[in-house]
């Protein structure tokens, strides 16, 4: 296929590698420094902290990162929109509004993952059912329908934050909005990765598929796709996969946005292998933005800040180049 | 049996009716041209013909009533190229070609290299040789609708159904493309509905053409036959006074020549 290809291949592999560098830095970086030497010698307590906190947090890292990076590259593709994100059908709008009625009236860090995975689903099943009334299945509908749950999920915030108790539950309905990976263990976090994974493992062998669905709906159903069946299925896939990612790390911006973007800037089309590194890149940038989030200050601060921090340069950098060549 | 029949075929956007009640047939082998003024329903036919629009009637391929086909059965039996590919993402000419595959494989499959080697054909059948790697949004509007012609190509239907191929191609191209469809036709039991806007073009490549005005069917010609003053007596009902001519070319090969008259 050419050295195009022969190049997206070499940048995975770099990709690869820059996510198994953050990956290693990921463990062992921190509030608490852990050493290799010490974990290796049974110290208990630096044990505990690998196990307790840093592996899941690490591995949210990576998988959710990848997750946000591959799903944003669907949204695109599938919506033909270059700002698609999982907000174009609620999904972030659904996890908040889930998230704060978990932080207002339950208790503990896993009931508010659930609640939140609760919200996104209702946003989406709403989205999905209000698209299904429009018989032509145009996909028009269905970002019509996003926006009209987005407004909805935000009157809901609205009104569970009015009622929340100003000094602890409303902070930490903000806290949750900004987004972070502190607080993940191990205990709360299996199931929602494993739905990751398998999502992706679906997605990615759809790639042909979802690359079809880019074309107008007449053209690609005369290519022998059932456009309506087929979208629902992706995006829904898609739409999981990120819900199962917001609501363990609450809201985190960009990464969705900017991996693709990225990944295309680099790669030049939108093969499978352009989809990967939109992962790659997803999971690197949002492991580094953690590391940040965790040693710059003393005090934890958003995920979110460092994934605009450092993603906003690095795709204004891809643009100038890009507007270089040409 | 006919090869391909149309019966009582009615459809429009939303409840506005667009081509009223038609029924017209096409022999194997043929090259069948639409004509017509603008907004006479010559898109609407084809995309009703290949369900994108609803409609009422049907349409029999072979025997095969296809509006029972799902997308998959219809697109392995009936390919469509509409008059602008909505492809708006970097890929490259060769994959565009290699999605006209898609109805022979299964969800997960990916084209084979056999399909790849029949993919590289076409391109080169429809003059875009040496161009397989490059950009599909790099290519002039022409080179596109030359890919989109290519991929309908490999889709391998009995039925082509070609919306205004020729519209953006230059001169050379125009005759050349509608050479290699009829070429394409005697290969295999084939027949192509063509909707054409130079009626130059339609009378000396289509073997029959079919003339719309409001949704209707106005009369049929058939140019290898029929004589100048019927078709001239048809033609001019769509594009006013006209006048036709058989001129023969250095090959000795006669074409039949369009001008418009004065008022």
């Amino acid at each position: 296929m050419g050295r195009r290809t022969g190049a997206a291949k070499v940048m995975c592999v770099l990709g690869a590698l820059a996510m198994a560098v953050l990956f290693a830095a990921s463990l062992f970086v921190g509030k608490y420094p852990l050493s290799l030497r010490e974990l290796a010698a049974g110290n208990e307590l630096q044990l505990r902290v690998f196990w307790t906190l840093r592996a899941s947090r690490t591995c949210v890292g990576a998988v959710g990162g990848f997750a946000l990076g591959a799903a944003g590259f669907v949204y695109q593709t599938v919506f033909r929109n270059p700002l698609a994100s999982p907000d174009i059908i609620g999904v972030s709008s659904g996890a908040s509004a889930g998230a704060a009625a978990g932080i207002l009236f339950f208790s503990g860090a896993a009931a508010v993952t659930a609640s939140s995975f609760t919200g996104a689903l209702l946003a989406v099943v709403i989205v999905l059912a209000l698209s299904a009334l429009d018989k032509s299945g145009s996909k028009n509908t269905i970002v019509l329908a996003g926006i009209a749950v987005h407004s909805l999920a935000q009157t809901v915030l609205m009104c569970l934050k009015l009622t929340a108790d100003p000094e602890r539950q409303l902070a930490s309905i903000e806290y949750w909005i900004m987004g972070s990976l502190n607080g993940i263990s191990g205990y709360s976090t299996g199931g929602n990765l494993l739905l990751c994974a398998l999502c992706l493992a679906v997605l990615f062998p759809l790639h042909r598929q979802i690359i079809l669905l880019s074309g107008e709906e007449g053209e690609a159903r005369m290519l022998g796709v059932s456009v309506g069946k087929l979208r629902l299925f992706v995006l829904l896939t898609a739409t999981l996969t990120v819900s199962a990612v917001i609501s363990l790390t609450g809201l985190i911006s960009f990464i969705g946005l900017l991996a693709p973007h990225g990944a295309r800037l680099l790669t030049k089309d939108n093969r499978q292998a352009t989809m990967l590194l939109s992962g790659l890149a997803g999971g690197s940038l949002l492991m580094a933005a953690d590391i940040l989030a965790r040693s710059a200050a003393s005090t934890e601060l958003p995920v979110s800040i460092f994934t605009s921090l450092l993603g906003a340069p690095f795709l204004i950098l891809l643009i100038r180049r890009q507007t270089k060549k040409h | 049996m006919d090869f391909f029949t149309v019966e009582d075929l009615t459809a429009g956007y939303g409840k506005k009716e667009i081509i009223d009640h038609l029924s017209f047939s096409v022999d194997s082998g043929c090259l069948a041209g639409v004509l017509g003024a603008n907004g006479s329903g010559k898109t609407t036919l084809l995309k009703a013909i290949c369900g994108i629009l609803p409609h009422t009637g049907s349409c029999i391929l072979e025997g095969t009533t296809l509006e029972k086909l799902n997308p998959r059965q219809l697109s392995q039996r009936c390919s469509y190229i509409p008059q602008r590919s909505g492809i708006s993402i970097d890929i490259s000419v060769l994959d565009v070609v290699l999605m006209g595959f898609n109805p022979w494989l299964g969800l997960l499959e990916r084209p084979t290299a056999s399909m790849e080697q029949k993919g590289r054909k076409a391109l080169a059948l429809a003059g875009l040789e040496g161009k397989e790697q490059q950009n599909y949004q790099t290519l002039s509007e022409g080179q596109k609708q030359l890919c989109i012609f290519a991929r309908a190509l490999c889709c391998e239907g009995h039925l082509l159904l070609l919306d205004e191929p020729e519209s953006a191609l230059d001169f050379r191209f125009r005759y050349q493309m509608l050479e290699r469809l009829r070429r394409w036709l005697s290969e295999d039991a084939r027949a192509a509905i063509v909707t054409l806007h130079d009626p130059s073009l339609a009378l000396n490549y289509c073997h029959r053409l079919l003339l719309l005005s409001e949704g209707k069917i106005l009369g049929t010609l058939s140019p290898g036959t029929d004589s100048l003053p019927r078709m001239e007596e048809l033609l001019e009902q769509i594009y006013g006074q006209i006048s036709l001519a058989r001129l023969p070319a250095r090959s000795g090969r006669e074409h039949l020549v369009m001008l418009r008259e004065e008022a």
